[in-house]
């Protein structure tokens, strides 16, 4: 059976490289350097993260894309043939709501993959949740979903809701 | 014979500083040896930017609020005053006033500069959502010219070819619209496929056995 893929996308320091930790039963092949630039954290993707997920006899790739726009070619590579996106914004940064559309808007005009929002950080009031974030970035209620992306079955939310719209279509 | 009265460079005298003065004369500005554009000639009249010529044709108000942004932003660049001279074959009067003029387009772009970091992407694909004119002049310019692209949804990019102006301030003025509500992206069709939705039921079912456990109730 061919292997299945997920893009995990969002802005630098949204938790991709969490989620995908969080989720994988293999060991993460990161791409971690250090950052050339203030972005809030000493180390930043910069090509991809990758992570496995067996369920039942299909195996599913995680891949997270880089968050910085210089490394924007990935976006598409990434999303190209793709089960499904998972775009991921903290829920305490609203300064970084403006970015994550940006790249949400791009990928899902271009490429037509199914999609959900994940909102971090629902552990760590005081945060929007994701009835607040989901018309600012103009999409149905229905595909915004909170998480904390530490606790793997808080963390999966979003790859349910993503599979029960996909089932619901 | 035309007398050059008034000359200069950009470099010691930017195109702010000069449109006060113009405001109480008539006649034309030409703009030559520019970094990014070929010689502009602005047509004053009774304190009102009349007519914007860039090269040998006159520019639409849409373009026009694009140069002059450009040059209000260039410090490259020479100019002559040219006193009472007229626009010829201009197809619509601007009728600017100058004084105005300067305060719109300095804000459009000192607002630009703040939200580069939030530009959609020159490939993203916009659809309108309504039929609106926005009441924003500003705006209501770009809209009339590209309201019939985006009706079938285009890109900052494919616009900025369409409408001969700078991509940086198509991008813009896709993002005020979209801020406006007047425009969304255009997220790609996905067509429905058997095989796709009966592999999400499969894993969803393994999902949901993985992290909740057998028989148990997954709530959102």
């Amino acid at each position: 059976m061919e292997p299945l893929k997920i893009v995990v996308a969002g802005p630098v320091g949204a938790g991709k490289s969490t989620f995908i930790r969080t989720l994988s039963e293999t060991e993460v092949v990161d791409t971690d350097a250090l950052a050339s630039e203030e972005i809030g954290k000493q180390t930043t993707t910069v090509a991809m993260d990758y992570g496995t997920l067996h369920l039942g006899d299909q195996l599913l790739y995680l891949f997270g894309t880089p968050g910085q726009d210089r490394f924007d070619f990935m976006w598409d590579v990434l999303s190209e043939g793709a089960l499904g996106l998972m775009m991921l914004v903290r829920g305490d940064k609203p300064e970084d709501f403006g970015a994550a559309r940006r790249l949400l808007d791009y990928i899902t005009s271009r490429h037509p993959v199914p999609y959900v929002l994940g909102v971090t950080r629902q552990d760590q009031p005081p945060v929007w949740g994701p009835e607040e974030v989901a018309p600012f970035f103009g999409v149905p209620q229905e595909r915004v979903v909170g998480l904390n992306a530490r606790d793997p079955r808080s963390a999966v939310g979003p790859l349910v809701r993503l599979l029960e719209l996909m089932v619901d279509e | 014979m035309l007398i050059v009265a008034i000359f200069g460079s950009l470099t010691h005298m930017s195109l702010d500083d000069l449109l006060p003065f113009l405001s109480s004369r008539d006649g034309a500005l030409e703009l030559f040896n520019l970094k990014r554009l070929p010689q502009v000639t602005l047509y004053f009249q009774k304190g009102k930017l009349n007519c914007v010529y860039l090269g040998s044709k006159p520019v639409d108000a849409l373009q026009a609020r694009s140069v002059i942004g450009e040059l209000i932003n260039t410090r490259k660049g020479s100019f002559e005053f040219i006193p009472g001279a007229r626009a010829k074959g201009c197809p619509e009067m601007l009728g600017w006033p100058v004084d105005r003029l300067l305060i719109s387009v300095t804000t459009t772009f000192d607002e630009f500069a703040q939200l580069s970091d939030r530009l959609p992407h020159p490939e993203t694909v916009f659809k309108l959502t309504h039929i609106a004119v926005p009441d924003d002049t500003r705006l209501s310019d770009f809209w009339k010219r590209a309201h019939i692209y985006l009706q079938t949804g285009t890109s900052a990019k494919e616009l900025a070819s369409k409408l001969g102006m700078p991509l940086d301030h198509t991008r813009f003025y896709l993002l005020k619209l979209q801020q406006l509500g007047a425009v969304s992206a255009a997220r790609a069709h996905t067509p429905k496929k058997k095989q796709r939705t009966s592999a999400a039921a499969r894993l969803l079912g393994s999902l949901k056995k993985r992290f909740f456990g057998e028989g148990s109730a997954w709530s959102h």
